[in-house]
């Protein structure tokens, strides 16, 4: 497939993504739009993701994440248009700006709590302080769960993100199993409690839904599953690697530190330069031309989303961290009908972490000595730990 | 100028109505429905612009008003 003149093939484990990501993306990008990177097909090129992603017909997402090997309807992402049109029309009310706007002065007192007390520390970890509590805290907060099963929910989420990484590596430990089947055991408890009953929170809402609306168990515990799946360990990782971006570039910290104004443009610039999700697959279901090529069907195509991002037609100094750029089309939250269903949710997330840290925290160095380094090769990736010095100054 | 979303493309990103909300505001479902009058009086143009240029599914339609907007 590859044509005369390509360099060697090389492989997905191959990207140096776990020490330098930026060179990873800038590896690929050099390799041209579409590229044999073994095991997949991958797109580096904003206009040929449009291409594949806006037709599910022939890139199929349920295919891609039938691999998983989920018991329960994985909804919606493992499905394709017309049942992912059903059940997207059905939840996006639930994602709504409108629906998650609400949450947010609760959001942002749970966040002040868990940062006020890191200053008279000194030092903090970021992923494990911050980063990897405060979106189980937000999933809770959405769904009505007690924030008392928050170290519970890490532990089930741990051990399913295990059982079932994206990259294919299924680990199938016994401790892992045991967890998933306490958390579907968990969630479906707590779904024939729920049924029927009234309540302000979206499970409530999702199992009063009647007549043609009306989901399933497995559908409601399926949905559940996929918010535990994406949901939380994705807002961690955008968020550790945020922050390692804003503790290397002191004068853009500062930006939001004097213009907390900026943080939505900065959330979107961190998003574009780190998507936690990086990899998204599809599989043909049939014979097709992409890119000037002939893909069988059953070929796997992985949009290189980090890679689409750094077009240079599109972003002058793609590499560069930017938060006055004019225009950011960033594929982050993903292109076409699978757009991140909880998008809203998690950039509200990022923005209350970015604007209640610098209020409360606005100087910060990487401890020293200490290098971040990525979980990799999978499927998602984010930073194993960001261990910070917190020097004084004052807090606005 | 005139602006116009293509429902077919819009996936609910959400990007125009938190970059111009004075030319755009969500539904229910979290689309982008475009708000302002049409022309798109002088002082919004640079928001939808922006918008625009944003939308990851180019899914916003600027074009020259005829009568010179």
């Amino acid at each position: 497939m590859s044509p005369a003149g390509e360099a060697q093939p090389f492989t997905f484990e191959d990207l140096p993504v776990r020490d330098d990501r930026d060179a990873a993306w800038r590896l690929i990008r050099a390799r041209g739009p579409i590229v044999q990177l073994e095991p997949d097909v991958a797109l580096t090129d904003h206009a040929l993701v449009e291409a594949a992603f806006r037709n599910p017909a022939v890139f199929s997402s349920r295919k891609a994440f039938d691999s998983l090997g989920s018991p329960l309807p994985l909804v919606p992402i493992a499905f394709d248009p017309p049942e992912h049109a059903r059940y997207r029309h059905i939840l996006q009310p639930f994602f709504s700006p409108r629906s998650i706007r609400p949450l947010e002065p609760e959001l942002r007192r749970q966040l002040a709590e868990l940062i006020a007390p890191l200053p008279a520390r000194g030092e903090c970890d970021f992923v494990a302080d911050v980063a990897s509590v405060f979106p189980v805290q937000a999933f809770l907060t959405f769904f009505g769960l007690p924030m008392e099963m928050r170290d519970q929910f890490v532990a089930w989420k741990d051990a399913i993100l295990a059982l079932s990484d994206p990259s294919g590596v299924i680990s199938g430990e016994e401790a892992d199993l045991r967890h998933a089947g306490e958390l579907f055991t968990y969630l479906s408890e707590l779904v024939a409690a729920r049924r029927g009953v009234p309540g302000p929170d979206v499970l409530s809402e999702l199992l009063c839904l009647d007549g043609d609306d009306a989901l399933t168990d497995a559908e409601v515990i399926g949905l559940c599953f996929l918010f535990v799946l994406a949901g939380l360990d994705t807002v961690t990782d955008a968020l550790g690697f945020g922050m390692e971006r804003l503790a290397r570039h002191p004068d853009r910290r500062q930006e939001i530190v004097d213009d907390p104004a900026l943080v939505p443009a900065a959330v979107e610039e961190l998003l574009r330069l780190d998507p936690p999700a990086p990899f998204v697959p599809r599989i043909t279901t049939a014979e097709t031309e992409l890119g000037g090529r002939t893909l069988p069907a059953g070929t796997r195509v992985t949009a290189y989303i980090a890679a689409v991002n750094r077009d240079e037609a599109r972003y002058p100094d793609p590499y560069g961290v930017d938060f006055h750029r004019g225009d950011n089309p960033h594929a982050s939250f993903g292109v076409g009908v699978h757009r991140c269903l909880g998008s809203h949710l998690a950039r509200l997330e990022m923005r209350l972490v970015y604007e209640e840290w610098h209020r409360l925290i606005p100087h910060y160095d990487i401890a020293p000595g200490f290098s971040p380094t990525v979980k990799f090769p999978r499927g998602t990736v984010g930073l194993e730990a960001l261990p910070l010095v917190l020097t004084p100054g004052a807090p606005r | 100028m005139r602006v116009a979303i293509d429902r077919d493309l819009c996936v609910g990103h959400g990007l125009c109505y938190m970059l111009a909300p004075d030319v755009f505001h969500d539904d229910d479902e979290g689309y982008g429905q475009v708000t302002a009058d049409s022309p798109v009086a002088p002082d919004r143009v640079e928001g939808a612009r922006r918008a625009a240029g944003s939308c990851p599914e180019r899914a916003i339609i600027l074009s020259a008003d005829p009568t010179g907007g």
